[in-house]
């Protein structure tokens, strides 16, 4: 406790300073050919160590300028950087919006002159993705937000089939993903193979992998913010893209002060299926996937904006997957987030936004005229409010709430009787309070603290969060944070499929999981254009709670009794490197990492008394590498190139077998495994080559196209997904299950 | 500081190498015997595990010479029975007289190997129940009158509530009296016959039911069940402990689960000094007729 005055006191020092008679600056950043505010871009004063960057609003802040006269330059990388001369007057506060002007996805150098721009988006922990990055790796099927993440060290799939996010041991329910500051709760299509994020619709992603700061909480692991794009200011523009599995159109444009963004994505599979359907039994009668992103903005005037955004996202399929049986699903996501933009002053910055977000699932099944049927809503509404405070350029304070209402709706009939019904109500409410700290030119620290109450089983919890950061030179930056962090609720899914997601919350008996995270980190520019970082971490998980896989039937038991409680821990270390200059550029990021989990009863010898000891989870991979390289051959070739490397996944091999032969309730022999520590026995290694060549051109002078031609996996490496034992045969025998083969992917786009 | 780094990434390294590595195959006695309350005390299986690699036949790994009792034991655990068994065949011990298992009784197993190696376990009987209500003699398959069973309900040893299995056992199946869907899953080579002939619900709660004015239970056999046409036997199944805990950690190494696919765990059993099930019921049964739909329609 004595730890949390400190940190209060750390807190409060701010508050406490006087009013200066300098001058400051503040405005929005923007892209001067769309109007899309830029998030991270820097703004400095050239010459000086002053500088600063805009927040996610696009919006920064300088303080404490005396007066004078002034060169103020502006950067962000794609763009030409932003130059101007300026004369502050005592006092003044100078509303300076700029709009930089791209200059291209790959530059042929480096512009960017303020090493604060690169600064910001190498946080401990932070990782950022470029748009123009997802749509240009090459992924299945299709661009993919998820996918290109999973190329970042720390952050892993559980199989070419699986877009779910395992960051740093971390299962996909660890980490918290926000779409325009909305919780998204299953972001997945085509039953987890890709995330629901239309990369046509996306401005901004960034990930904190670990040891994230206090303004986000919930989740035990990480956090993921998605930000879609405004709209273009000044003109109306769009973009069509024809793929084999689903094709994607947006549009954008202006309206008086402000801006929309239509963008729609639906699967075009139905060809393919007609086509199956004459030839191949068992084919679905209809499936598909489909997206609505929308966003509209209106700036009331220069001090506070409007927006509204949405998104929706179904995936529905209906298969007769045998006679008299069929399967139908029905599940998707609604979002909508209204925000309210409001600068208070030159010093206080704040945003407001009501959130709505909606979970459903309606799988069924009808086998032989037996129904099976489950009913499952979550709905989430909620208010925020966050506030950046500069009072000087020493302190960055930023302050703010979260509270809402979350309804999770379960049931389940077989044979229309009801099975099982759940319906949990709660509240939730969070407050946070951090400081950035400029202690010196070389030094600065982040503390930082979040309360978080949740209603279903009374719990409060505060978590201290602390981040330090030296630069013994312009191009080293030294971190450190610490972190609690707390998580409320649960996911029942399944690596393999998540078309059947439910998520649980804590109650009484069933308390929030904990853990703290440690992280250490160096970022630094060995030469100009390049990066090179190095992180550590150490994580510990407690009170994990997830349903027990063992019970085949929850009807009846306490809510405490249908969770297993455990532990676990992580650790490892990453390395990225990257080059950003010339014709060929890429990053290379390794993962050194071990994750460990512990159930009661679970992994326990067959010896009497035997205790439950620690094992790794399947998608636990000591060693992972990948390699991403684009060249560009020429003004209209370019070829990119994704390998990764990493340890085969944890499998428990079986030792033994035996059976029963008489149990009264089956026909048949019931085979029994007998087996050691479970996943102890690694698959073989897996690797996959991806390419991608991409060729522009024109549309009939309508517009600029391209073509995208991707081979996934490239020399067809039949990586392994596991082992199935097939006990009928005898002696036992194991069958590989194969993960993707070689795949052909043709995409044609065109930007009007 | 180079140097640092590099002490402490090898560091790294060298502690995430810590061991954890696959155990060895280790040879286990494996029981089997299943009582059933109101019948008569049942045989019990007496073998060894085998390594995965080798081929496994129960008759191969066959334990004999042991001296096998069942035990009635009081709610204290105290004997207050013992029956002797006899090896009638390789590794299959019967009991020597002819006795009826009590219902919400006790029992233990013990078994001393000619290696003087124990083997022991207890099993609670769960209460016999019965059918009150009367069925009909014939169903029509998806007609709209289902199949009802109306049974009292089924104690047990502590308050924890009854877990049923249910089955549907084919008095005469052949492969023209299956249903559609079960023929369309033998005849594609999903499945065989066999694994129909007695076709089970998996474990359903008791509070999934309704209790009605007279306390009983009311099941509506659901036509998913029924495998075959004509004469079917529909059993209610009132399982122990130790029955409950091997079905469900058996039905999750086959993977019907939330684990990862080939994160397997053992399954749960509560033998000492071995591995298997002793495990304990009650039942009640109740024979049916199912017509195809096009039969009772012309009839």
């Amino acid at each position: 406790m004595k730890r949390h005055f400190v940190l209060i006191a750390l807190l409060l020092f701010p508050l406490l300073t006087l009013a200066q008679q300098d001058a400051s600056i503040s405005g929005y950043i923007s892209d001067a050919e769309t109007g899309e505010t830029l998030i991270s871009a820097n703004f400095a004063i050239a010459n000086s160590s002053k500088g600063t960057s805009s927040n996610t609003s696009g919006y920064y802040t300088l303080t404490d300028i005396e007066p004078g006269t002034y060169t103020v330059v502006a950067t962000y990388i794609g763009y030409q950087r932003y130059e101007k001369q300026i004369e502050l007057t005592p006092g003044e506060n100078l509303r300076l919006d700029i709009k930089l002007k791209p200059e291209g996805y790959q530059l042929d150098e480096v512009v960017v002159t303020s090493k604060k721009e690169q600064d910001e988006k190498r946080d401990i922990g932070l990782a950022q993705v470029e748009t123009e990055f997802i749509k240009k790796v090459p992924t299945a099927f299709q661009a993919d937000v998820f996918r290109s993440l999973q190329l970042l060290p720390g952050v892993k799939a559980a199989s070419d089939f699986s877009s779910g996010l395992y960051i740093r041991g971390g299962s996909p329910d660890q980490t918290l993903i926000l779409l325009d500051r909305t919780t998204v709760y299953n972001p997945s299509h085509f039953f987890g193979f890709f995330s629901t994020f239309n990369p046509d619709a996306v401005k901004d992603v960034r990930l904190y992998k670990g040891g994230y700061p206090a303004k986000y909480g919930g989740r035990l692991g990480s956090v993921l913010t998605i930000f879609n794009k405004d709209g273009n200011r000044n003109e109306f523009k769009g973009t069509v893209s024809l793929g084999l599995l689903a094709s994607r159109a947006m549009v954008e444009g202006p309206f008086k002060n402000g801006s929309y963004m239509f963008a729609v994505r639906r699967s075009t599979l139905e060809p393919v299926l007609a086509v199956l359907r004459k030839n191949v039994d068992n084919i679905p009668n209809s499936f598909y996937f489909l997206d609505i992103n929308g966003k509209v903005n209106y700036d009331l005037n220069a001090n506070n904006k409007l927006s509204l955004a949405f998104y929706s996202g179904i995936d529905d399929l209906s298969f007769p997957f045998a006679n008299d049986a069929n399967i139908s699903l029905n599940y998707g996501n609604q979002t909508l987030s209204t925000n309210w933009t409001h600068i208070f002053s030159d010093k206080l910055f704040s945003n407001f936004t009501l959130t709505g977000s909606r979970y459903f699932n309606y799988p069924s099944f009808n086998v032989a005229s037996t129904p099976f049927e489950r009913s499952n809503n979550i709905y989430d509404f909620s208010l925020k409010g966050d506030f950046e405070y500069l009072p000087n350029n020493s302190h960055e304070v930023s302050t703010g709430f979260w509270t809402g209402v979350m309804t999770l709706k379960l049931q389940d009939t077989f044979d229309e009787q009801d099975t099982f019904s759940s319906r949990i109500h709660t509240q939730y409410g969070s407050w946070y309070l951090q400081d950035k700290w400029n202690l010196s030119e070389q030094w600065s620290m982040t503390p930082g603290i979040r309360l978080n109450a949740f209603s279903e089983g009374n719990y409060l919890r505060v978590e201290p969060r602390f981040s330090l950061e030296y630069k013994p030179t312009d191009r080293i930056r030294l971190q450190a944070a610490y972190g609690r962090y707390n998580q409320f609720l649960t996911l029942i899914s399944n690596e393999a499929f998540s078309g059947f997601d439910v998520w649980l919350t804590t109650d009484n008996g069933v308390p929030p999981s904990y853990g703290d995270q440690y992280v250490l980190g160096a970022k630094t520019i060995p030469w100009k254009g390049y990066g090179l970082d190095f992180e550590i971490y150490y994580r510990s998980m407690e009170d994990l709670f997830e349903l027990d896989p063992f019970l085949p039937d929850q009807a009846g038991l306490p809510y405490q009794d249908i969770f297993r409680f455990g532990k676990g821990y992580a650790y490892g270390a990453e390395l990225f490197f990257e080059r950003r200059v010339g014709q060929l550029t890429g990053f290379m990021g390794y993962t050194f990492s071990l994750t460990r989990r512990k159930y009661p009863n679970f992994n326990e010898p067959l010896a009497a008394n035997g205790q439950p000891r620690f094992y790794p989870p399947k998608y636990d991979r000591i060693h992972d590498l990948n390699v991403v390289l684009e060249y560009k051959i020429d003004k209209r070739w370019s070829a990119t190139a994704s390998f990764n490397y990493s340890t085969g996944q944890a499998y428990t091999k079986p030792l033994g077998r035996t059976a029963a032969f008489d149990f009264p309730t089956s026909g048949n022999p019931l085979n029994q495994l007998i087996v050691g520590r479970v996943n102890a026995s690694r698959l073989p290694d897996y690797h996959r080559l991806d390419l991608s060549f991409s060729r522009t051109g024109t549309f009939f002078d309508l517009g600029e196209a391209e073509w995208q031609l991707q081979l996934i996996n490239a020399y067809s490496r039949r990586n392994v997904w596991f082992y199935n034992y097939d006990l009928e045969k005898n002696p036992a025998q194991r069958k590989e299950v194969t993960l993707l083969p070689i795949l052909p992917t043709i995409t044609y786009s065109i930007d009007f | 500081m180079k140097k640092l780094s590099l002490l402490f990434f090898a560091i790294i390294l060298l502690s995430g190498c810590a061991l954890y590595e696959q155990d060895s195959y280790q040879e286990n006695y494996v029981v089997e015997s299943y009582l059933v309350a109101g019948d008569e005390l049942p045989k019990v299986r007496l073998s060894t595990t085998s390594p995965i690699s080798k081929k496994y036949k129960f008759e191969d790994n066959t334990v004999s010479n042991a001296n096998v009792e069942v035990r009635r034991l009081t709610p204290d655990s105290s004997v207050a029975e013992t029956y002797a068994y006899l090896e009638q065949e390789s590794g299959i011990y019967k009991p020597q007289n002819s006795i009826t298992v009590q219902d919400h009784q006790l029992y233990g197993l013990h078994i001393t190997t000619d290696k003087g190696d124990e083997i022991t376990a207890t099993t609670f009987v769960p209460g016999n129940f019965k059918t009150v209500n009367e069925l009909q003699e014939e169903y029509m398959y998806q007609g709209s009158q289902q199949i009802e069973v109306i049974t009292t309900p089924s104690q047990y040893l502590t308050n924890r509530q009854a877990y049923y299995i249910f089955t549907v056992n084919a008095v005469n199946p052949d492969t023209a009296s299956l249903t559609p869907f079960y023929m369309d899953q033998v005849l594609n080579g999903d499945s065989e016959i066999e694994d129909f002939y007695i076709n089970s619900s998996g474990i359903i709660n008791e509070k999934n039911y309704d209790r009605n004015e007279n306390n009983n239970i009311q099941l509506t056999v659901p036509w998913l069940a029924i495998a075959f046409y004509d004469t079917n036997n529909v059993v209610a199944n009132a399982i122990d402990n130790n029955m409950y805990d091997f079905l469900r950690s058996q039905d999750v190494q086959t993977g019907g689960s939330t684990l990862s696919p080939g994160e397997i765990q053992n399954i749960n059993y509560n033998i000492s000094g071995g591995i298997g099930i002793f495990g304990s019921m009650a039942s009640d049964t109740n024979q049916v007729v199912i017509s195809k739909p096009d039969q009772s329609n012309g009839s």
